[in-house]
């Protein structure tokens, strides 16, 4: 069959059984590339494992006319010079790069562990919330008991404890920052806490700084005040600052970076405002990030979600979304 | 290169919109999510550079609508590029796509555009002096970071620009453009446009983009660095996308899995609504890119003014594109510029 002129594909290569996907290079324009895991548009993890391994290794060739580059879910997007560089010449490139990436189950990438202190229904994001009902939306379906958390409960078929133990239970794998400067889009390590919601309608035009939502399949950190369309849950410590006067934000005013994995900790508001005050009033090392080097085993991963009882326990649960969502409206 | 030295520009009204933009913007942070940044026309902001020798990487100011005045407070020379606003110094009219002499307590004024174009650029010899964030000079206005705090210019700001020797300006002023190499500037914008990378057959149908190419759209009113709305008829989206919904991405076919966007210049569909992405515009996000105004005519887009002009795209294949990228990037140099010593 011959090539549509509106085709963006320049380049495919055949999958590798137990290896990798079909890899699809598709032009983004005259300095942009595309390179894409797979012909679906799928939520996998093994996809931004593997970018991650590739992110890693691009970082350390030097490919002529390569300015950067950087991950989605499933997608790397290139920027290149073309004065230097054509798109096809790049693919090559990747695509050498790409043949020395082994197999993903047999791989394992750097991820940081990042404790962050959070407190669910706090009172400014419930202020937020509060403000959203009076100047956009006053009959909003999203908000119960003044907040957004029970109605997340609600739309997964769960109560507000169980989804509480389901944002504390698991690592969030932070997959990308592709948006806001700093931006944390997370997935869960542990598919039991694979908890979703429905985004606003229409959009938030105000968001704490700190603020932890929900939307889709993703957990998010608002990184400053800014507009959004999560559902909130509740608000954790500074992870951007601007003056990067505190230690934490010495070389950059952003903590957290992809294959970051972030663990929740409960605590109180008291307590987290006093952080809030430490980091960003007085930028005094008496209060300390949590952040430990680790690596991520890919296989011990896939052992742990193939057991039988834990694929049990997400059927279960899907049930109960699915159960749950045929009722409960959506904004 | 000597060290600059900088004196003061103090700003009597910020206009419209008037900031701070350098060229090509913010290079290396897009996987953290800063925007690109950057001059919107990079055609007109590089030339008044080259016409006050600076490097054409340089700040300059971008006035998008007019009505930028401000008081120098040393002699120097500016070049003014783009759009026609009329621009005035001390009430008497000046020329664009010149190098100018300016003095010590002159006031430069812009009133709106003349009818085409809609952004404005002002070159200072030896630049703009703010704080370089993440590798720019440029404001990012949505993101409120970069330029001058975050912001647009306004009533009573002081704006630090350089300040050369009496013998430098000499060589300076009086500089012109060849004429050929000043563009047109029209309300009906002709662009070329790359499809891809989520395009035929499997997100838009080749019909689709057959009806792309030959439509002239009107630009919608809300549109600015971050994007330009281009208002879509019903016959385009939702007509012609080839899936029926986005799948585990969202209802709606105009929803993906979370990914890069290409800036500037990036056909981002949002529901039924085609927007060109700006150089502030969102580094990604979960919604289709069908295709890319290409680097050479993507300042024309912002040139256009929102709620009045037309945006018609033409065909272009990738290797096209890049032929002609690097043909432009080959204009700017010393050759393009008549006068001076």
């Amino acid at each position: 069959m011959m090539k549509s002129r509106y085709s963006p594909v320049l380049e495919t290569v055949p999958p590798v059984e137990g290896v990798r996907k079909k890899i699809i290079f598709r032009t983004a324009g005259d300095g942009w590339l595309q390179e894409e895991y797979g012909d679906e548009q799928v939520f996998d993890l093994m996809d931004t494992f593997r970018l991650f391994t590739l992110m890693d290794k691009l970082q350390k060739v030097q490919i002529p006319g390569l300015i950067e580059f950087g991950n989605g879910f499933r997608t790397m997007t290139y920027r290149y010079d073309p004065k230097v560089i054509s798109a096809r010449e790049l693919i090559k490139y990747i695509i050498e790069i790409e043949e020395s990436i082994g197999s993903v189950e047999e791989m394992s990438f750097k991820s940081r562990i990042v404790e962050l202190p959070i407190v669910f229904e706090d009172s400014v994001t419930r202020a937020a919330i509060e403000k959203y009902k009076k100047e956009i939306r006053p009959d909003t379906p999203n908000i119960v008991n003044g907040h957004n958390l029970r109605y997340v409960a609600m739309y997964n078929g769960i109560t507000p404890e169980e989804l509480k133990e389901k944002v504390l239970g698991t690592e969030w794998l932070l997959s990308h920052q592709l948006f806001w400067p700093g931006g944390t889009y997370q997935l869960p390590i542990d598919p039991r806490s694979s908890i979703e919601a429905p985004k606003y309608n229409p959009s938030r035009t105000y968001t704490p700084e700190g603020t932890v939502g929900l939307g889709g399949w993703c957990l998010y950190i608002y990184t400053t005040e800014s507009p959004g369309g999560y559902q909130l849950l509740g608000r954790t410590i500074p992870t951007y600052q601007a003056s990067q006067r505190h230690p934490a934000f010495k070389d950059k005013p952003f903590l957290l970076m992809a294959s970051d994995r972030i663990k929740y900790v409960e605590t109180t508001e008291d307590k987290l405002l006093e952080i809030y005050k430490l980091v960003h009033e007085e930028a005094s090392s008496k209060y300390q990030y949590k952040i430990t080097e680790s690596v991520f085993k890919v296989k011990d991963w896939l052992n742990f979600i193939n057991r039988e009882d834990i694929k049990a326990e997400v059927r279960e649960f899907e049930k109960r979304k699915r159960e749950a969502q045929k009722v409960v409206k959506v904004p | 290169m000597s060290k600059i030295e900088y004196g003061s520009l103090v700003i009597k009204s910020g206009g419209i919109q008037t900031l701070v933009e350098d060229w090509p913007g913010r290079v290396g942070y897009y996987k953290y999510g800063y925007a690109i940044s950057g001059a919107a026309d990079h055609y007109a902001h590089r030339m008044a550079n080259l016409l006050v020798g600076n490097p054409i990487t340089e700040a300059t100011l971008e006035i998008a609508g007019g009505l930028f005045e401000a008081e120098f407070k040393h002699d120097t020379v500016i070049a003014v590029t783009g759009a026609d606003m009329n621009p005035e110094i001390n009430g008497k009219a000046i020329s664009l796509w010149k190098s100018i002499r300016v003095n010590n307590g002159d006031v430069i004024k812009f009133n709106v555009s003349k009818g085409v174009g809609f952004r404005a650029y002002i070159a200072f010899a030896g630049g703009i002096n703010v704080p370089v964030f993440f590798g720019s000079k440029s404001t990012c206005i949505w993101g409120a970071y970069g330029g001058f705090q975050g912001r647009a210019l306004r009533k009573g700001d002081t704006l630090q620009i350089g300040k050369l020797q009496e013998k430098q300006l000499e060589k300076l002023e009086g500089r012109y453009i060849k004429p050929r190499f000043i563009p047109n500037y029209e309300n009906t914008w002709k662009v070329r446009m790359l499809p891809g990378p989520t395009a035929a057959p499997d997100y838009v149908t080749e019909k689709g983009y057959e009806k792309i190419y030959s439509t002239i759209f009107k630009i919608d009113r809300n549109s600015d660095r971050s994007g330009y709305r281009l208002i879509t008829p019903k016959e385009i989206f939702p007509q012609e996308w080839a899936r029926k919904t986005g799948g585990v991405a969202g209802l709606h076919p105009s929803n993906l899995v979370d990914m890069g966007y290409p800036i500037p210049g990036g056909l981002n569909v949002t529901g039924d609504m085609i927007i060109i992405l700006g150089p502030d515009g969102p580094c990604g996000g979960g919604f289709t890119i069908i295709g890319t105004v290409i680097y050479y005519d993507v300042w024309k887009v912002f040139q256009a003014i929102p709620a009045k002009d037309y945006i018609k795209f033409e065909y272009v294949d990738i290797d096209e594109a890049e032929k002609l990228r690097k043909e432009q990037d080959e204009i700017f140099k010393e050759e393009v510029v008549i006068g001076g010593v």
